[in-house]
Formats: structure tokens, C-alpha cells, sequence
């Protein structure tokens, strides 16, 4: 059961409702009882002449009724409206929030089941007088259940006051959560294609927003297959679509692609030619031959990137020297195969663990991808630590006795010591999956989360096969060189890669918390270098000194942790290096913008959201470059962000206010000057000249022609 | 494992569910043949029509799209026209028993009579296989088959979407246009429309 956010904001509306008898509209007009009943609202019931103000139909379907979207599907009818206006007064098109889909025997239907609410603008013009203003509209709709249809209408009406001065009437806050209920505009076009009674859409929509059950509802008849499923693939910043084709007549189409319960983005698009490509997204779960083959399709990637791990340099030397001892240890049938075993449960249940992780981290919310263990300077200071240790060990600097954790990484063996030499494979590992592995485990992110842990899982497996395979095949175990002399240099050598391992952590490191912390951190490195170097010493002359060592290394490690710069410094290095703060700015709201306004500074005013690919390209190419955010700073221009990634009423209305439906918006105000709304495409040049303007302009006009 | 068949048998139904619209009859293609029991129990086929053109009505009488064609004349007056030009005009019921519209036999007849329905052949198609044949998406859904068997004409009965009888004098009947340019061996001029009314109520 899914939380249905709008209806409990119908039910709140109600609630609002009956302690304001007085907003209500006259209507019911000898109706007998309707099953969808429909109530006319404004949101306010005072205009200005020259104004548009917004009216609702607010539907109430009974229980088991649901009425129609303006496309109603393969059956139904949409909503029609007959205004009665006084003159000088036009209602605008009708817009409907984003509808659900009905199936009933293979029959599509594009419905709202609960509560709803239709918005139409009416604009009046200069000319209208003061005065009561009376609207009245016949509006005719189908009501249905899963059985039955009747066809419903009703003549409602409103009395609205012109009023000369700015309103003071209240603004009805219904409102607010009708216009969440609407799809907006995403500002980009699409584009689809019709070839052999498949209909395919491409619509532009950036990789990182998410998507809960995508379905596309189209405006026009006699295009889409409507009860033809729907397969949606994500390829970057595109979302495609294939359906079922019912005809090609039309060159622009329109629609709402819907993400969410109540999400969904208003868009045309025109013909041209989509491909299906990029990663499936499994739709409604109801497809679950779709979502099994994919599962399969993802384990395949994640057993062929496991096994191509063993190869990678931070992999390598821990396994081969371990695949050597194996051999080494011939003889003992059961002892291998029980340390190849507890090998493959310590790689398995640290991918897992990881995956688990991730999905857990995913699910809160977070952006984090695979390797998100390498985002904290702490955890990759710990691995730093860990690595160069074994590097150190490998190139002799010293052995490792048989008491300390994870001591019998390379050399003795035992149950225990397998299975932490397989969970430290593979936690070094995941930072080296690299882009073969990123299909399988985008998968992931689109399955359900078992069958994403088991994606993990395979993972791991890959990782142990090569293992497994020796342990339980002697014929290739006997191919392996027999241990000899030759295997002391086998082992310094594989310090190597180790090493370059060390110097890879390293760079990640630097970018992460600076070089001032970085040097720090390096400081604490060589301390750790040197207890094992005099540990080795020491055991060369056959001193034991191994708890002093631990608890220096302790020591060393955590130091070098507390000394590693806290998260908000992360932050503001991550700020610093990304273009996200060249051009910083205040949150928007219209309180802040007037008092700016009133303190004459200039504003630049932006508005954008994280699913708008135009307003991220124009925040890439000319808001956020450093000429601009200099041009800015030198005049100084205020800059105010209005973020409508979720809804908001405020901007919304701001938006609306401004003639837009949708992002991007630009708007600059020079100090007491009417604000200029500028182009949707912005170049660096079209902002830097707001603040030179007089200058360039000048100079233009002293150019001859 | 007693839930096996059970099991299986949702599976092929919703096999069955998924693929009517999409295998629905194309235009200027052979429109699929059918046998279907009238009210009298008769076995009526498409194909024994052959030479003739045929006009097919899906039909609900609960339906309120239904009654205003039916309680206007309108449908009556169309299913004459057609029938004084020599076409065969079948009124077909997909409402599965339980559901709006189903009828047996007598209580069809008692419409038939009562409403004065001028349909050559009324059929029962409880099983829904027909229609989902065919694509039947709405009653009334109109097609029409020309005399060598091609599928000339899909869609509404007219083109004013809207259950109020008024419509129907300012509306264009399609069916009568259709009939009117086979007649005069003219190509039909819409031969594909948007259906309207209630869903077909199938068994499933």
C-alpha cells in the first residue's frame, strides 16, 4: 500500500472546507445525486482587472467511481466545459493532474479514482469594471466504475469581485496541493518514431532522477497501443520508451511521462528516429519474465567482472601468493578445499555486505554509487594503511607472525586466515570493478533488493572462481610451479603492483581532502612504515615485538584518522572543486527578492530543478563559468535560486506570476527597473553583458556598420 | 499443488488478456471469420455472408451510449439504411454473464421487439473471444466488411463523442458516409475513427 500524499491533501482540503461555508460557489443546479460530483472553486474571490485568476473543478468521486483524464484511454470520455462569460473574461485550456491507470480486461483507461481537482485560468482584461464578476460553466463528464458508466453533468457557478486595488482577499491553500497534483512542464522536447507497430518515444530527462513506475499517458487518439505494455530503458540522460503502434498520422504528439505517484512531466515531441538502447527499467513489478532475464543478463556481468578482478593490481599478488600456497600445501585434499571454501564465504559475504550497504544507503535517499566505501577519507586511509603494509610484507621488510588479525593473509594457512584473506580481497577489489562491471550493477539499482544482493553475490563468486577451481581440481593444482626459491623473488615483486596500488589510494586521497591533509596523512604512513620496519628488524634478530607493534600501529592508524579533515571540510573541498559554487547564491523567495529589490541591489533570479536538462546545460555553460560569477561579484549583483525539483507552491506560482509553467526561468532586475525575462538558452555573453550592458553597448554603437 | 491449474490457467488468461488489442483486425486487410449462436440458438459465421457487406455493432443495452442511439431512432434508422442496401447488419453482446448488458436469449428477443432493433442477426459472444478479436473496445464499436471480406471501416457509430441525444442531427454518421461511398464504389473516406461509450464488459 502505497502512502497516497493527495489524498490526504484532499482530506485536509475538506476539513478547510467546512470552517469556509462562505468561499463556496453556487451550483447543484436539481441534479439528482452524481456519482463524481464536481465543486467550482477560486483561489481567490477578489481580481483585478487585467489579471488571471484560477478556478478549480475539485471532483469527488464516490467509492468505486473514478473519472476520466482529458485523453480517457481505449474507453470513457474526457471532461467538457461550456463557459457563460461576462465579456472582456477567457478561460484558458483545462488542465488535469497527472492520472492512473485502469486496466479491466485488456481494456486501458486513464482515470483518478480518488479525490481531483481541474484548473482553469481566467484572464480578464483591462477593460473589465469593478463589480461582481459572474462565471458560470456547463460541464458534462462520464463517471464509471469497473461495471458501470453514466454520464454526468452539472451547471455550476461563481461570483468573483473585481476590485481595483491588489487583492485582499485570502488565497485558498487547496490550491497549492492541486497544482502539486499537476504534471509540469519538463522544458525539453522528445522525440518518437513509428515502424512496424512499434511506437517508440525518447524523452530527454537527466540520468540521476529517479524513477518509481513509468508510464506514458499520451494526449492524442489513434497513436499508442493504450493496453500494450509499456518497456522503458534509461541511456543516460534519456528516458525511452516502446509500446505498441496504433497509427503514424500525427508528426507532434504530447503527454505526460509519469515517475511517480502524482510525478509526472508535461512534454511534446516530434518525429524523428529512437533506438532502444540503454539499461532496462523494470515497470510494475508485473513483468517479471522481463525483470528474471535481466536478473540473469546482470549475474553473467557480475560473475564475468569477478573473475576479471583477480587480475586487477590490488587483487593479484594477495591471490597468487595464496594460490601458491595452496599448492604448496598439496598433499591435504580436505584442508584445501575447506580454505578455498572459507576463502569464497569471506570474498561472497563482504561483496554482499557491501551490496546490502549500497541498496541500504540508496534507499535513504543518498547518491552513492558502487565504491562508495572510497568516498570517506577514512576508510581509504585505513585501506592506504593496510595496502602498504602488505607491500611492505611482501618485499621482505617483515614477516608476519601467527597471533595478530588477519595475519595469515599470504602465508600460513588455515580456515580463518582464508576467510579473511577473501573478505580483504574483495573490499580492496570493488574500487577496481571498472566499467564492465557498471551495467550489472546499474541493474541493481532497478531490481528488487534481493535479486540485487544476489547480482552481489555472483560478484564474489566470480572473484573467488579461479580459487575454487584450484582447490577442487588438482589437475590444474599440479600445473601450478612447484614452490622454490624462485618464489621468494615471485613474492618482492608482487610488492610492486601493491605498491601502485598505495600510490592509487593516494591520488584518491589528495582529491578528496586537499594536499595540506594529504601531506599529514602521508606523515602518519611512513610512522606506520617504520614500526613495521623495526618490527622486522626485530624478528630478523629473533626479538619479539609484536605487542609493542600492535599498539604502536593502533596508535598510528588512529591518529592518522583523527587527523584527517571532518566532514564539513570534505564538503567544502567537494564544494571547491566542483562548478557547483562558482556562482553561489541564496535560496529563492519573493520576501528575500523584494527586500533586495527595496535595498536597490540587482538580482539575478534563477529557477531550476535537477530533472530539467535545458537548465542544467544553461547552469554548465553560462551561470556557473567563472566569467560570469566575476561579472556578477564586480557589479555586485545579488543571485537568488529557485530550486522546483519538488513542487513548491511559492514558485509555482512565482513561476506562473511570470507566464511560465515550467523551469528554466531567468529573470534580472536592475535596481529599479521592471525585471527582464531572459532567453531559455543562456550564453555567458547574455549574462555578463546584464552588468556591462551600457558599456558594450556603446561600444557597439560606436563599431560602424 | 492443488493451486497448479489454477495457476496455469491465470497465466494463459492473462496471455489471452494482453494480446486482443494488439492482434486487433487491420484495415484493408481479411477481417477475421467467426461463428457466433443468435437468439434463437442459430449458428451464424461471418463468412456466409460473403458477397455482401457486412456491418458489425458491438452493443450493451445498459449502456447509456447505447440508449442514446437506440432511445433517439438513430441506430434503428442506420441498421434499415444499410439493410434497404442489401448489407447484412449483425449486433454482437460480449457482456459476460454477471456483468452490465448480459442477456439470454428471450430477454434479447423482448429488446429486439421492444426497441424495434432492425439488425439482421443478434449474437451472443459471452466469452468475449470475438470482440477481443477484433479489438472491441467500447459499445456501440462499429466495423464494417466489404463484400470480398475486407475490413473497410472501424470506429465510432458518429464522430460527436457525448451521451446526449441532441448531438446526434449535427453529428456525421459514419456508417451511413461508409455505406454510401461503397455504394457508389468510392474509397471510404474515414475509414478509421475514435470509439466512444462504455468499455466492453468481458469475462475477463
Amino acid at each position: 500500500m502505497t502512502f497516497d500524499f493527495r489524498i490526504l491533501a484532499m482530506m485536509l482540503a475538506f476539513v478547510t472546507l467546512a470552517f469556509a461555508p462562505a468561499a463556496e460557489a453556487q451550483n447543484r443546479l436539481g441534479n439528482t445525486e452524481l456519482n463524481v460530483p464536481a465543486t467550482l472553486l477560486a483561489e481567490s474571490q477578489q481580481v483585478q482587472a487585467g489579471q488571471t485568476v484560477t478556478l478549480a473543478f475539485l471532483m469527488q468521486p464516490k467509492p468505486t467511481w473514478h473519472g476520466y483524464w482529458e485523453n480517457p484511454g481505449d474507453a470513457g470520455i474526457g471532461m467538457s466545459f461550456d463557459w457563460k462569460l461576462p465579456a472582456g473574461v477567457t478561460a484558458g485550456k483545462a488542465q488535469f493532474p497527472v492520472p492512473d491507470t485502469l486496466l479491466i480486461s485488456g481494456i486501458m483507461n486513464y482515470v483518478y479514482k480518488g479525490d481531483y481537482a481541474v484548473l482553469v485560468n481566467l484572464t480578464l482584461s483591462d477593460k473589465v469594471r469593478s463589480g461582481p464578476l459572474p462565471i458560470s460553466v456547463k460541464s458534462e463528464w462520464l463517471s464509471c466504475t469497473d461495471e458501470i458508466c453514466v454520464p454526468e453533468q452539472d451547471e455550476l457557478s461563481i461570483t468573483l469581485q473585481v476590485v481595483e486595488a491588489e487583492s485582499s482577499a485570502p488565497i485558498d491553500k487547496r490550491f497549492n496541493d492541486f497544482r502539486a497534483a499537476m504534471a509540469r512542464p519538463l522544458g525539453s522536447e522528445a522525440t518518437f518514431s513509428v515502424s512496424d507497430d512499434l511506437f517508440r518515444l525518447s524523452v530527454p530527462l537527466p540520468a540521476n532522477v529517479q524513477i518509481d513506475k513509468p508510464y506514458f499517458f499520451i494526449k492524442e487518439d489513434g497513436m499508442v497501443d493504450y493496453g500494450a505494455p509499456q518497456k522503458f530503458t534509461r541511456d543516460g540522460d534519456r528516458v525511452i520508451l516502446e509500446t505498441g503502434a496504433r497509427g503514424d498520422q500525427l508528426d507532434t504528439i504530447s503527454g505526460i511521462l509519469k515517475i511517480g505517484d502524482h510525478m509526472g512531466f508535461l512534454f511534446t515531441a516530434t518525429k524523428g528516429e529512437v533506438a532502444m538502447t540503454g539499461l532496462p527499467l523494470v515497470n510494475d513489478g508485473a513483468k517479471a519474465e522481463g525483470s528474471a532475464s535481466l536478473l540473469f543478463l546482470a549475474l553473467g556481468g557480475a560473475l564475468l567482472g569477478g573473475l576479471l578482478l583477480n587480475l586487477m593490481p590490488c587483487v593479484f599478488p594477495i591471490l597468487s601468493l595464496k594460490a601458491i600456497s595452496l599448492a604448496k600445501a598439496g598433499g591435504n585434499e580436505s584442508e584445501v578445499r575447506r580454505d578455498a571454501l572459507a576463502y569464497t564465504a569471506g570474498v561472497v559475504l563482504v561483496a554482499t555486505a557491501l551490496g546490502a550497504i549500497l541498496l541500504g544507503l540508496r534507499a535513504s535517499g543518498a547518491a552513492v554509487g558502487w565504491a562508495f566505501q572510497l568516498q570517506d577519507p577514512r576508510i581509504i586511509f585505513v585501506l592506504l594503511a593496510l595496502v602498504t603494509a602488505i607491500g611492505l610484507n611482501l618485499a621482505g621488510l617483515f614477516e608476519l607472525p601467527n597471533l595478530n588479525f588477519g595475519n595469515k593473509l599470504t602465508k600460513k594457512d588455515g580456515t580463518a586466515g582464508s576467510f579473511w584473506t577473501g573478505a580483504l580481497a574483495a573490499f580492496v577489489a570493488t574500487p577496481c570493478t571498472g566499467p564492465f562491471m557498471a551495467a550489472a550493477l546499474g541493474a541493481t539499482i532497478v531490481l528488487p533488493p534481493v535479486a540485487a544482493l544476489v547480482i552481489f553475490a555472483g560478484l564474489g563468486v566470480g572473484l573467488a572462481l579461479p580459487f575454487l577451481l584450484i582447490a577442487f581440481v588438482p589437475a590444474i593444482r599440479s600445473r601450478l610451479p612447484k614452490p622454490g626459491p624462485w618464489l621468494d623473488s615471485f613474492r618482492k615483486i608482487m610488492a610492486i603492483p601493491m605498491f601502485l596500488t598505495s600510490i592509487g589510494l593516494i591520488w584518491l586521497l589528495g582529491r578528496q581532502i586537499g594536499t595540506d591533509a594529504l601531506g599529514l596523512s602521508l606523515i602518519f604512513l611512513l610512522t606506520i612504515s617504520l614500526i613495521l620496519w623495526w618490527f622486522g628488524g626485530g624478528q630478523m634478530k629473533g626479538l619479539s615485538r609484536g605487542a609493542l607493534t600492535s599498539a604502536a600501529m593502533v596508535v598510528a592508524i588512529v591518529a592518522g584518522i583523527l587527523a584527517l579533515p571532518g566532514e564539513d571540510a570534505m564538503n567544502d573541498q567537494k564544494l571547491a572543486s566542483s562548478s557547483s559554487a562558482t556562482l553561489p547564491s541564496e535560496p529563492f523567495s519573493e520576501t528575500r527578492l523584494s527586500e533586495l529589490r527595496a535595498s536597490g541591489e540587482p538580482v539575478f533570479a534563477y529557477f531550476t530543478a535537477d530533472w530539467c536538462i535545458t537548465c542544467k546545460a544553461n547552469e554548465a555553460a553560462a551561470i556557473q563559468r567563472t566569467e560570469t560569477a566575476d561579472a556578477f561579484r564586480a557589479a555586485k549583483v545579488a543571485v537568488l535560486m529557485g530550486d522546483w525539483t519538488r513542487p513548491d507552491p511559492d514558485i509555482s506560482r512565482f513561476l506562473e506570476k511570470h507566464g511560465r509553467a515550467g523551469v528554466p526561468l531567468y529573470l534580472y532586475y536592475a535596481p529599479g527597473a521592471e525585471p527582464v525575462i531572459l532567453p531559455q538558452i543562456l550564453t555567458v555573453a547574455t549574462l555578463t553583458e546584464l552588468v556591462n550592458g551600457p558599456v558594450q553597448s556603446a561600444m557597439l554603437d560606436a563599431t560602424p556598420q | 499443488m492443488r493451486n497448479l491449474p489454477s495457476v496455469a490457467f491465470t497465466a494463459i488468461a492473462a496471455i489471452a488478456l494482453a494480446s486482443p488489442l494488439a492482434a486487433a483486425q487491420k484495415n484493408g486487410t481479411i477481417a477475421q471469420d467467426f461463428k457466433l449462436t443468435d437468439v434463437n440458438g442459430k449458428t451464424i459465421q461471418l463468412s456466409q455472408f460473403r458477397g455482401k457487406t457486412v456491418i458489425l455493432e458491438w452493443h450493451n443495452p445498459g449502456c447509456p451510449f447505447v440508449s442514446k442511439h437506440y432511445s433517439s431512432g438513430n441506430m434503428q434508422a442506420t441498421q434499415k439504411a444499410a439493410r434497404q442496401q442489401g448489407a447484412v447488419w449483425l449486433t454482437i453482446n460480449s457482456g459476460a454473464k454477471g456483468k452490465q448488458g448480459h442477456m439470454t436469449g428471450a430477454e434479447a428477443k423482448a429488446l429486439i421487439a421492444k426497441q424495434d432493433i432492425q439488425s439482421t442477426n443478434y449474437l451472443f459472444d459471452t466469452k468475449g473471444v470475438v470482440g477481443k478479436a477484433y479489438g472491441a473496445r467500447t459499445t456501440p464499436h462499429m466495423y464494417i466488411i466489404d463484400g470480398s471480406g475486407i475490413l473497410v471501416y472501424q470506429g465510432g457509430i458518429d464522430d460527436k463523442p457525448t451521451a446526449n441525444p441532441a448531438d446526434i442531427k449535427r453529428a456525421r454518421n459514419h456508417v451511413l458516409a461508409a455505406l454510401g461511398e461503397i455504394k457508389s464504389g468510392d474509397k471510404v473516406s474515414v475509414a478509421q475513427s475514435r470509439p466512444y461509450g462504455c468499455s466492453v464488459k468481458y469475462a475477463s
